[in-house]
C-alpha cells in the first residue's frame, strides 16, 4: 500500500511530480550549459560586438545589420549556406539506405560478428580530433612532409564520376537525376564515413523487433523478403526518423556553413557576423528538418 | 527458434563478399596505423612509401615508453585523468540523459510537448559556434580547469535524451502498466523494467559518449599539467621533432585509437539478442 502523505496529489498530478523529479538533473544542466549559450548567441547575432583594449567585448544592439550584411555584403555566405543545405538534403537518403542495409547486414549470426561491427564502426572512432592528430602526423612524415593522400583520392573519384556522367547521358536519362546519381557517387567516401553511428542506432532498433513476430510469420509461410517489408521496416520505422535527426544534426554540424560561421568568428574576429550565420543556418536547418521528418513521419507505424 | 532461411550460396558469397569490401575500405586507416607502428624508422622514410612493414620492431613503443618517463609529472596520472573523465562523464550521461527521457516519453505532463521541442532545437547547434559563450559559463561556475570542466556538460547533450526517448517509446505501455500494478515504484520500474529493455540504446549512447570524451584533449579548459588527459600528453610527444619521432607517433596513434575499439566490441558483444524482447508478449 502507498502511504499519502500530507500535501496528498491526484494520480495524475502525482505522475507529473515523478516525471519532473526524473527530468530535473538533465533540465538544469542543460539549462545552464547550453540553454545560456544559445541565448547569448542569439543575443550577439543582433548586435555589433567591439572588441575592448582591456579584453573582453561590449554589444551594441544593432537590428537586424549582421542578418543584412551576410545576404546582401558577405562574398560567399548565400552560395555555401544553399550548398551545404542541398548537401544535407542530398545525404539524407543517401546514408539512411546505406545504414539500414549494413546493418541489416551485421545482424545476423556470424563469426567474429563482435569485430565486423567495430570495423564499421571505425570511421566515427577515428574522427576524433587527437586520433586524425596523430594519423596525421605520422602521414605527414611517411610522405616526406607533403600531404598526398587527400588530393589523390579526389582526383580518383573525380574520374570514375566523370566517365559515368557520359555514360548515364548516353542513355538519355534526365539531367537532375544524372547529377544525383553523380552527386551520390563522389559522395561514397563521404557517406560511408558518415553512417558508423548510423547503423549502431539501426543496429539497436533491429535488435528491439520481438524475435515471436517471426516465428508466427514463418509458421504462417511468409518469405524472409515479406517479412522484412511487414515486419522489421514497420517496427523500426520511428527509429528511421530518429536516424533522419541525428543524419541532419550531424551533415549539419561538420558542413562548410557552419565552418565559415566558425572562421568569422575565430579568424576575422566579426562575432556578430558569425553569430547571425550559425542563428540563419539552424533556423535553416530546423525548418528542412520538420519537412524532412513530417514527411516521413506519415509512414511510421507506433505501438500505439 | 533457429530457422534456417533458404538462400542460394550465390547469394551469400555476393553478401560476403560486399561486406568483405566496404569493412576493407573502412579498416584500411587502422590497418595503416597498425603497419606504421610497428616500421623501423628506416622504412619511414622510404620512397615510394610503403604501405606494408617489412621487418615488424617494436622499438616505437620503447621510444615511446622513454619519451613517458622524461615528462614531469608521472605518466600515470595522465592515463587515470582520461579514465576518470571518460568513465564519470559517460556515465553520469547515461543515467542523467535516461532519467530525463523515460517521462518525456511514457508520462504525461504540463510542457512536455515545449520540453521535447527545445531539445530538438538545440541538437541544431554546433559547439563550435557557441563556444565563447560556453567558457564565459565555465568560468562563471568555477570550473575552470577542473574535471567538472569536461565532465559535467557531458551530463546535458541533448543528443542522448533525444535518442533514449525515440528507443523509451518503443516500450509498450501494458509492460510499465503490469510492473505497476504489481507494485513496483516508478524508480523500481525505470530500473528494473524500462533500462533493460533498451539496453542496446544505452550501450549506444555509451559508446558515442566514450569515444567523444576519450578524444578530448582537455582543450582551453584544463591548463594545469597534473589535470591534462592522456590525449593530450601523447600529442606533445609526436609534436616535438619531427624525424626522430616519427616512430613513436605512430605508435601513439595506435594506443590512442585501441581503447576505444576495445570499448566497442566489448559493450556491442554484451547486448544479448533475446532478452530485449522477452518480456514484450501483447
Amino acid at each position: 500500500m502507498r502511504k499519502r502523505g500530507k500535501f496528498s496529489l491526484s494520480l495524475r498530478g502525482r505522475e507529473a511530480m515523478l516525471g519532473y523529479m526524473f527530468i530535473m538533473p538533465w533540465l538544469i544542466g542543460f539549462i545552464v550549459f547550453f540553454l545560456a549559450n544559445y541565448l547569448h548567441t542569439l543575443r550577439m547575432s543582433v548586435s555589433s560586438v567591439d572588441m575592448v583594449a582591456a579584453g573582453g567585448y561590449d554589444l551594441s544592439f544593432s537590428g537586424l545589420e549582421n542578418f543584412r550584411h551576410i545576404f546582401t555584403e558577405h562574398a560567399t555566405f548565400t552560395r555555401v549556406f544553399v550548398e551545404s543545405m542541398l548537401g544535407i538534403l542530398v545525404d539524407i537518403p543517401l546514408i539512411i539506405f546505406f545504414s539500414l542495409f549494413i546493418a541489416l547486414l551485421l545482424n545476423r549470426k556470424f563469426k567474429m560478428r563482435g569485430i565486423v561491427r567495430a570495423v564499421f564502426f571505425l570511421p566515427v572512432i577515428m574522427a576524433s580530433a587527437a586520433i586524425t592528430n596523430a594519423i596525421e602526423q605520422s602521414l605527414l612524415m611517411v610522405m616526406g612532409g607533403l600531404t598526398t593522400m587527400p588530393p589523390e583520392m579526389q582526383q580518383t573519384t573525380g574520374l570514375s564520376v566523370q566517365s559515368i556522367a557520359v555514360l548515364l547521358a548516353n542513355f538519355g536519362l534526365p539531367l537532375q537525376i544524372i547529377q544525383y546519381i553523380i552527386g551520390a557517387v563522389a559522395r561514397v567516401y563521404e557517406i560511408v564515413r558518415a553512417s558508423g553511428v548510423q547503423i549502431l542506432i539501426f543496429l539497436a532498433a533491429l535488435q528491439s523487433v520481438p524475435t515471436s513476430l517471426y516465428e508466427v510469420a514463418f509458421i504462417e509461410g511468409s518469405t524472409p523478403y515479406e517479412a522484412f517489408w511487414k515486419i522489421t521496416l514497420p517496427i523500426i520505422s520511428p527509429l528511421i526518423v530518429t536516424n533522419v535527426v541525428y543524419t541532419v544534426v550531424d551533415r549539419y554540424v561538420t558542413s562548410a556553413v557552419v565552418d565559415m560561421a566558425y572562421e568569422s568568428a575565430f579568424l576575422h574576429w566579426s562575432f556578430g557576423v558569425s553569430a547571425a550565420m550559425s542563428v540563419v543556418s539552424s533556423v535553416a536547418v530546423l525548418l528542412l528538418l520538420l519537412m524532412v521528418c513530417g514527411f516521413i513521419s506519415k509512414f511510421a507505424f507506433y505501438h500505439t | 527458434m533457429k530457422r534456417k532461411i533458404n538462400r542460394s550460396l550465390g547469394g551469400t558469397i555476393a553478401l560476403f563478399l560486399f561486406i568483405a569490401l566496404v569493412g576493407a575500405f573502412m579498416a584500411l586507416p587502422l590497418i595503416f596505423t597498425v603497419n606504421n607502428a610497428f616500421k623501423p624508422l628506416d622504412e619511414f622514410f622510404l620512397f615510394p612509401p610503403r604501405f606494408w612493414v617489412r621487418n615488424p620492431t617494436t622499438n616505437n613503443f620503447a621510444d615511446l615508453f622513454i619519451l613517458m618517463a622524461e615528462s614531469w609529472v608521472p605518466f600515470s596520472r595522465y592515463i587515470l585523468n582520461s579514465i576518470f573523465i571518460t568513465g564519470a562523464g559517460t556515465f553520469g550521461h547515461v543515467i542523467i540523459a535516461a532519467a530525463a527521457a523515460y517521462p518525456l516519453a511514457k508520462h504525461e505532463f504540463k510542457g512536455k510537448a515545449v520540453l521535447f521541442s527545445i531539445v530538438v532545437l538545440s541538437l541544431m547547434f554546433s559547439p563550435q559556434v557557441t563556444a565563447i559563450p560556453n567558457y564565459m559559463v565555465i568560468t562563471l561556475l568555477g570550473f575552470n580547469n577542473t574535471y567538472a570542466a569536461l565532465i559535467v556538460p557531458a551530463f546535458a547533450f541533448s543528443l542522448g535524451l533525444y535518442l533514449m526517448k525515440q528507443f523509451m517509446e518503443q516500450i509498450p505501455d501494458s509492460l510499465l502498466e503490469s510492473a505497476q500494478i504489481d507494485g513496483a515504484s516508478e524508480y523500481r520500474t525505470f530500473f528494473s523494467i524500462v533500462m533493460p529493455n533498451v539496453k542496446p540504446a544505452w550501450l549506444t549512447l555509451a559508446i558515442l559518449m566514450f569515444q567523444q570524451l576519450w578524444g578530448n584533449t582537455g582543450g582551453m579548459f584544463i591548463r594545469s599539467e597534473q589535470l591534462r588527459p592522456l590525449n593530450f600528453a601523447l600529442l606533445l610527444i609526436t609534436q616535438g621533432g619531427v624525424p626522430a619521432r616519427a616512430g613513436a607517433s605512430a605508435a601513439v596513434g595506435l594506443i590512442i585509437m585501441s581503447v576505444p575499439i576495445t570499448f566497442f566490441i566489448i559493450s556491442q558483444s554484451s547486448i544479448i539478442e533475446t532478452m530485449t524482447t522477452s518480456g514484450m508478449k501483447e
